[in-house]
């Protein structure tokens, strides 16, 4: 089934050209990565697809779970079972972890009308899913991503979409900064939500993270557009040939 | 001077204060008030009183049997109220052993009067005008060695329309003698103007909380005089949300050594609200420390003021005074300024000061977004992660969830307005 799907997405930034055209289909169960260079328009699609405000498409659609979300906010995507694991994840001075991630998994539950977890039930799920990634219960008392390392912000992220239980999940350059072994944790938090209902954007340039989230679909992004899609066998190329040599081929 | 508008007031209480012996403390008072002050005057360019100056008002003559009606839920454990500027034993409790409260006499007025006017309060219209009409000056005494359990709940509540109102106190904390109070300023209509001479002497220590909470229509130009002895302890917070125009001002003169006062502030200000936190510290000896922290709010067209000035006299050494205001614009009509100003004139100090406007982050709202929370619930947390800083440093743990909620209030109905940024 179709979770997501991106038609033909032209988006222009400052007057430049950023998405000429990319177009994706994503079905339940699979996990699709996304790999270009600097510049192809990997961070733009991800904050297009998030609902940024000024990433709106000139031009195409997109559709969650069959229905098209270009008029729904940011927040109205995310309750829909959007999740953005953002590259550079957002310092919140003064809001609580505990609380913050209670708020965001209550507008969840509430928009699907499940009951919203009480403040104690809440606190044992949230310190279950937080040792499975390594994030000690003081960090959540701790103001959001407020000195945190750069694992330390990652793998709260990723602690995030497991609590959220998203339907798409978009992982962008989630492997920036990180080292082999939060790395490796970081891989096993996402491998342990893949199932046959949800599915998992990755966006990536190194091949690196590939090897512990293994795609089942590998596109490549380039000045905007998909200029190639195969499988995971496809990412190997890249670390041999590099983009350059694909772009040219292309 | 406002040359150019019929000073309709002034002439009121000229009137007012022929009814007086000469050399009453009213009458000097009385004949002191001569103009509102005017653009011209520093400490009030912004601050307009425009509007005000030109209002037909009269002193109020309290009404000994008004029971305003503010359902306002009772915080302290000794409740005092002061109806239309009036001290009211009728409405108020029964006050716990260690703390007197009593109605100046003309003499002791007469002395209240000489201290006010020695300090940079003396010309203030509201030291003049409430000394003048105010019914009693009330002294609130806690005796030497006294640590009150109890926290004490100060409502000032009535007024109407066209008329002014005058509560004036003398709050004294005897050495070593420590209290908490709590002050709610819920009046409606037209102009208020309270007046405090607080005392809090050697070794003592006082915990004040004041919420300013008076009606749309109403002008609050409160006007506050702090003595501190040596070793002696001042946190205030104030809180100011109501009125069309509230103006807190305090001077507080650091007189003892090892004195330590933390003069904190929230604004929250909406539709076209004037709020207005000045105040000033005067390090007069050494080793004192002085801290104040300023958070403002504001939507809609409304103005947020903060004046903020530090005086370290010549041998006044190891002087600590720091000072930080910070407001949040929610909407581009908007207004927030901020004035330091550093008066230093002894070599071994510490004094800093900081002011920033700004808007609330774009960055931080979208990642909250991005985890489904609505745009009007992303402002409240981030609101509330702004204000949480200073609400946590100046006020007692087990009244936390008050202040956040009297906060939270005056906040829900600026955040949802759609001139939002």
């Amino acid at each position: 089934m179709s979770l997501l799907e991106i038609k033909n997405a032209h988006l222009k930034l400052d007057d430049k050209n950023i998405l000429n055209g990319v177009s994706l289909s994503i079905n339940s169960g699979e996990v699709h990565a996304i790999m270009g260079p600097n510049g192809s328009g990997k961070s733009t699609l991800s904050y297009m697809l998030a609902g940024r405000e000024g990433y709106e498409l000139e031009k195409g659609e997109v559709l969650l779970d069959e229905q098209s979300i270009s008029e729904m906010s940011a927040d109205e995507r995310a309750r829909s079972g959007l999740f953005l694991a953002f590259q550079y994840p957002v310092e919140l001075p003064g809001v609580g972890g505990m609380s913050f991630l209670r708020e965001a998994v209550n507008s969840r539950r509430k928009f699907l009308g499940e009951k919203e977890f009480d403040h104690l039930a809440f606190v044992k799920e949230a310190r279950k899913e937080a040792s499975k990634m390594f994030v000690k219960d003081e960090m959540l008392k701790r103001a959001v991503n407020v000195g945190f390392s750069g694992g330390e912000k990652k793998r709260f992220e990723i602690l995030q979409m497991a609590m959220l239980k998203p339907k798409v999940s978009i992982l962008d350059e989630t492997d920036s900064g990180l080292d082999v072994d939060a790395l490796k944790i970081v891989s096993e938090g996402v491998n342990a939500q893949r199932n046959k209902e949800n599915a998992i954007v990755v966006i990536t340039h190194y091949q690196r993270l590939l090897d512990y989230i293994v795609p089942d679909f590998v596109h490549i992004l380039s000045d905007g557009v998909i200029i190639k899609s195969g499988g995971p066998e496809l990412a190997l190329e890249v670390e041999k040939n590099g983009y350059a040599g694909m772009i040219n081929a292309a | 001077m406002l040359h150019n508008v019929k000073d309709d007031y002034v002439s009121t209480i000229r009137n007012h204060t022929s009814q007086f012996k000469k050399n009453s403390f009213r009458k000097l008072a009385g004949n002191d008030f001569k103009n509102w002050p005017g653009p011209l005057e520093e400490t009030w360019r912004l601050s307009r009183l425009g509007t005000l100056s030109r209002k037909k008002l009269n002193p109020i003559t309290p009404n000994k049997n008004k029971k305003p009606n503010n359902d306002l839920k009772n915080i302290g454990s000794v409740i005092i109220k002061f109806v239309d500027g009036a001290y009211r034993a009728d409405l108020s409790s029964k006050l716990p052993s260690g703390l007197s409260l009593s109605i100046l006499n003309e003499n002791q007025s007469l002395e209240y009067f000489s201290k006010i006017k020695k300090t940079n309060l003396n010309n203030h219209p509201s030291t003049n005008v409430s000394l003048s009409c105010t019914p009693s000056i009330v002294k609130l005494m806690v005796e030497k060695n006294i640590h009150l359990e109890e926290m004490i709940e100060i409502i000032y509540e009535g007024g109407d329309e066209s008329l002014s109102v005058h509560p004036v106190l003398n709050l004294e904390l005897m050495e070593n003698s420590q209290l908490s109070l709590i002050e709610r300023f819920n009046h409606v209509g037209s102009l208020i103007m309270p007046l405090q001479l607080l005392e809090i002497d050697n070794n003592s220590s006082l915990n004040s909380i004041k919420i300013f909470d008076d009606n749309h229509k109403s002008y609050n130009l409160s006007a506050n005089c702090v003595f501190l002895g040596e070793n002696s302890n001042f946190k205030s917070f104030s809180l100011i949300k109501g009125g069309i125009f509230t103006r807190t001002e305090t001077h507080a003169y650091l007189k003892g050594k090892n004195a330590k006062l933390n003069l904190n502030g929230v604004y929250i200000s909406g539709d076209k609200q004037h709020h207005d936190l000045t105040t000033a510290i005067y390090h007069d000896v050494s080793d004192c420390t002085s801290k104040q922290i300023v958070r403002g709010v504001l939507g809609g067209k409304s103005t947020g003021v903060f004046q903020g000035k530090v005086r370290v006299a010549p041998n006044a050494q190891k002087t600590d005074g720091q000072q930080m205001s910070k407001a949040i614009l929610l909407s581009d009509t908007a207004t927030a300024n901020a004035k330091p100003e550093l008066e230093i004139y002894a070599d071994d100090v510490i004094c800093a000061h900081g002011a920033t406007v700004g808007e609330l982050d774009d960055d931080q709202l979208f990642y909250l977004n991005s985890r489904g929370i609505s745009m009007d619930q992303a402002r409240k947390i981030l609101i509330k992660a702004f204000l949480q800083d200073i609400i946590n440093e100046t006020v007692d743990e087990a009244l936390h969830s008050f202040i956040f909620n009297e906060a939270q209030l005056a906040l829900s109905s600026i955040i949802t307005k759609n001139d939002m940024i």
